[in-house]
């Protein structure tokens, strides 16, 4: 015991340390968070500024979403190490949730204006009817399927917003952790999850429009005369909100005993459970806590993005979701959130034509179709040379530079590069 | 002497290889074991069998006043009953503070909403020194227990043990790669903690052995070769053929 240790570092857990003073990157992230979302306010058409475009603005709210799926992303494998391949489709779900009132009660409001100009009034059963042939004319059919029967109350499709992803993620997360399934194993199974939902969207008949999926939502039902300026500004403060209180309850939940425990698990799973800890509990908690955040994210990004569909769910979202937070860096909130927006602001930078194409003479690179090579190229050397992410490469410009944990996995899962012991 | 473990006519076989072969044990409820045999006697096998790791082919393992029946419970379950292990290579939780790693294993509920809304108490932060005391730790409470040397982490391994306050403690090989200072150290914390509770250790080296002055049970191709005092197993001829002799 040559060394001692010096006695400046905060001591986690305690309880005469606030929870601020344990978190001080929450007080930062908000911080930003309010600025920019004030800097934006104040640049959008809303305000009369009219530097950034509305659909502009609605990129950035989308990106917030996004960020916040990230977080959901980063507890579950960041923290607990489990690779879930499968969360968005918890986002979709969500999507479809609030898209169902959305478009329900648009066309409602169609169905109704235009009913009322002939010479009777429309029975109930008359406006269902036409309700149901434009919903659902696009497929063959004109019965409301019986999983719209709350469509028509906000309230109760809020509900669902949460419930719904929230019970897919309890079953499926209660099985396949009851049966210690765990590491690649999981992954599989939730992008199966993922692919067998996606599939099953795509059929005429699941009762969501099949690949149609449901369109028209920016229009919000009764703020018709509201211009989509207004309406993308408000949907971008309720996303800055919404992360703003998913980055604080993620680190509220991941300080403390709890977060001590999850990163336990993440760690050495079977010590844990001879700690006399409850693995399974604490997977399964973490896992529905999580799809609830993403749902809640899906429910927020849709509205701006305009249409939900099946491909939105498909397997390959939830694998760049993990590539997000790779490059951002795991286990740590705030990577995921940098590198949620600034892989999906790229992203949609080079696919959307702002990057100019590159003539090589014989050849011109166009970015629409490269950035999927240059996003993996990064990714690549983001594992190789930054193990840690961006995230990572932050500790060592503005913190004390970290200690590596020797010996330890560099992933979460068996079987990865592990580090050598001293 | 009414026993704090039973195990009787335990038998495990892996893939036809018979780990353990009939194994009988027992301890008391303040008493020190030392497990000693080559390898592949079934030491550690037996560990797995008593927290719930491996389960038995035939047997029975009994524990407590209350005789509860330990093949039945899942690993969390015994662990809370009050089994605590320490594991061969050290394996405490290297990315937190030794601080975190005790606090952790301290004795409360373990239920996932508790812990989620858990509080560190003035009275659970005591108990967090007072244990970094025991264990030498206590200059080290807010370094990454990474960070620590490998002795320094078979000690706080013994600590979070010890936090967890269980009535029987099993600890595999705890002074393995150990300097003779901290062998030293470590045999006063298992000294002082079978003054309260039973402790089961599994070692190879006899200096070690000796040292702790406890009853000795030897196995061999999964069974109890010989039990008594040190003195008494190294005189006796079996021990002397498979394990001494060599």
């Amino acid at each position: 015991m040559a060394d001692t240790a010096p006695h400046t570092g905060a001591r986690s857990g305690r309880k005469r340390q606030s929870f601020i003073a344990q978190n001080p990157s929450v007080l930062v992230f908000l911080l930003i968070l309010a600025l920019f979302t004030l800097g934006v306010t104040f640049l959008s058409e809303a305000t009369g500024n009219a530097y950034l475009s509305t659909s502009f603005v609605k990129t950035l709210g989308k990106t917030l979403c996004l960020c916040l799926i990230a977080l959901a992303m980063d507890l579950v494998w960041g923290y607990c190490g489990i690779l879930s391949l499968g969360h968005f489709a918890f986002f979709g779900l969500g999507g479809y949730l609030i898209g169902m009132w959305l478009m329900y009660e648009r066309t409602k409001g169609i169905v109704v204006t235009s009913l009322a100009q002939g010479e009777l009034p429309a029975t109930p059963q008359e406006i269902t009817d036409a309700i149901g042939t434009q919903i659902f004319g696009v497929v063959g059919g004109s019965e409301i399927p019986i999983i719209w029967y709350f469509a028509d109350s906000l309230f109760a499709q809020l509900a669902l917003v949460v419930l719904v992803p929230g019970l897919l993620a309890f079953v499926f997360g209660w099985l396949a952790f009851r049966s210690r399934v765990s590491g690649v194993y999981l992954s599989i199974l939730t992008q199966a999850m993922t692919l067998a939902l996606s599939l099953y969207l795509f059929q005429n008949d699941s009762g969501l429009r099949g690949n149609n999926g449901l369109s028209g939502l920016q229009n919000i039902p009764g703020l018709d005369a509201v211009p989509q300026a207004s309406i993308s500004i408000w949907f971008f403060w309720a996303s800055a909100v919404a992360l703003g209180v998913g980055y604080v309850l993620s680190a509220w939940v991941v300080s403390g005993k709890f977060g001590s425990a999850i990163k336990g698990i993440r760690d050495d799973e079977a010590r844990v459970r001879f700690l006399g800890y409850n693995v399974e509990g604490y997977k399964l908690f973490i896992f529905t806590l999580s799809a609830l955040v993403a749902a809640i994210a899906g429910a927020l990004y849709y509205p701006q993005a305009g249409i939900v569909n099946p491909a939105e769910i498909a397997p390959i979202a939830s694998i760049y979701l993990a590539v997000w937070v790779a490059i951002g860096g795991r286990g740590r909130l705030y990577g995921a959130v940098i590198g949620a927006a600034g892989v999906s602001l790229l992203s949609s930078w080079f696919t959307g034509g702002g990057a100019p194409d590159i003539n090589l003479g014989f050849y011109v690179v166009q970015w629409t179709d490269w950035w999927t090579v240059l996003l993996g190229v990064g990714f690549v050397a983001v594992t190789l040379f930054a193990p840690k992410g961006i995230g990572g490469m932050l500790d060592y410009v503005m913190v004390k530079a970290p200690r590596d944990r020797h010996g330890a996995d560099f992933g979460p899962d068996q079987g990865s590069k592990r580090e050598q012991e001293e | 002497m009414s026993s704090l473990l039973e195990v009787s006519g335990v038998s495990v076989t892996f893939d036809g290889f018979r780990a353990i072969n009939n194994l009988s044990f027992q301890i008391g409820s303040a008493e020190m074991r030392a497990i000693i045999g080559p390898n592949g006697a079934g030491k550690t096998t037996f560990m797995d069998i008593v927290t719930g790791k491996t389960r038995p082919d035939e047997g029975r393992v009994i524990w407590g006043e209350r005789s509860t029946n330990l093949l039945k419970l899942s690993e969390a379950k015994i662990a809370q009953a009050g089994i605590g292990r320490k594991f061969q290579r050290p394996t405490v939780f290297e990315d937190q503070s030794v601080y975190e790693n005790l606090l952790l294993a301290l004795r409360k509920d373990r239920s996932a909403f508790t812990v989620l809304f858990y509080l560190c108490s003035a009275d659970d932060d005591a108990k967090v020194e007072s244990l970094a005391e025991q264990i030498g730790l206590t200059d080290q409470l807010e370094r990454k227990s990474g960070e620590l040397s490998h002795g320094q982490k078979q000690w706080l391994e013994i600590g979070m043990l010890l936090a967890q306050e269980p009535q029987l403690l099993l600890v595999d090989e705890p002074a393995a790669g150990m300097t003779p200072d901290e062998r030293a150290h470590t045999t006063d914390i298992l000294r002082e903690a079978a003054k309260t509770r039973a402790v089961i250790v599994v070692e190879h080296d006899m200096e070690f052995v000796r040292r702790l002055e406890c009853k000795v049970t030897v196995l061999h191709e999964g069974s109890v070769l010989a039990e008594g005092s040190l003195d008494h197993v190294t005189k006796n001829q079996d021990v002397i053929d498979v394990y001494l002799g060599r």
